[in-house]
């Protein structure tokens, strides 16, 4: 297995998706390449980082538009509200 | 009518601790950082991103009729969302494009690296983003080509399955597969650089 091979199948690995036979295959290949150790860490790293992302605030203007369109909504809506 | 069932729909799976259910600007309120957070990653762009928040939580009420109840307020807001921000971007008059990179293309013909791969330095477990860790992976994102950027903000930054995103962007689930993975490796190639541990 070369390294371009291993990181075709990350994805899979990561998902415990890939067989036993495959799976072996990736172990031997770490346990002799430390490049694709790093590889696949930064590559584990680069999910986790992303899933901890904060989410933005609504900008104070489109939050004030929000509100206009909501009461001009209710307005055409007319007595519902 | 679409308002008030939307708002009810809503407010049956977000009674506040009290009982009291939210009112309408409550649910604008609730639910418009969802709305915009997603657009703003789909799109990379603010203004637009606004255009979109605005559009789906009015739209929200007025499709009320095609809502069936089997799937839950936030993946229907998902899938809303997704189609008004593919919709904006269809229609963008100057549409930005990336070269689509084959992150694959930094090994050599042989399969072995191109470059050397140092570990990274920031540690796997680090609960909160830093103000500049957070900009940078925003910023790698935003650079990402749109094809691979969408799948990767909704099953990376959303969190959703892999087969909801297939039948949000109607690709079949190993397109989904393939375009996430891409898209990671060009993440890490993204953030690889300011990441690495610096040789002593």
């Amino acid at each position: 297995m070369t390294c371009r091979e291993l990181a075709e199948l990350l994805f899979e690995y990561i998902q415990g998706e890939l067989d036993a036979d495959l799976c072996e295959h990736i172990s031997r290949h770490l346990s002799d390449c430390p490049l694709c150790v790093a590889y696949m860490e930064s590559y584990r790293i680069t999910i986790q980082l992303t899933r901890r992302l904060p989410p933005a605030p609504v900008p104070p203007e489109l939050a004030e538009r929000l509100q206009a369109a909501l009461r001009s909504f209710k307005e055409q809506e007319g007595s519902e509200f | 009518m679409g308002l008030r069932v939307f708002v009810r729909l809503v407010t049956m799976a977000n009674m506040e601790a009290d009982g009291k259910p939210l009112s309408p600007e409550e649910v604008f309120r609730q639910y418009a950082p969802m709305v915009y957070n997603l657009a703003r990653r789909m799109l990379g762009n603010d203004a637009d991103a606004e255009d979109v928040t605005q559009d789906v939580l009015l739209q929200v009420v007025r499709k009320l009729d095609t809502f069936r109840g089997e799937s839950s307020i936030s993946t229907w807001l998902h899938r809303v969302t997704v189609n008004a921000a593919l919709a904006h971007r269809r229609k963008r008059a100057h549409r930005a494009e990336h070269e689509t990179h084959d992150p694959l293309n930094h090994f050599l013909e042989d399969g072995h690296h191109a470059h050397s791969v140092r570990p990274w330095s920031i540690p796997p477990d680090q609960e909160i983003l830093d103000q500049e860790t957070h900009q940078l992976v925003e910023k790698s994102i935003a650079q990402l080509p749109e094809v691979y950027r969408d799948v990767y903000v909704l099953a990376d930054v959303q969190g959703l399955p892999n087969a909801e995103i297939a039948d949000m962007l109607e690709l079949s689930l190993p397109a989904v597969k393939s375009r996430l993975h891409r898209a990671r490796l060009l993440m890490r190639h993204a953030l690889a650089p300011h990441f690495e541990e610096v040789l002593t």
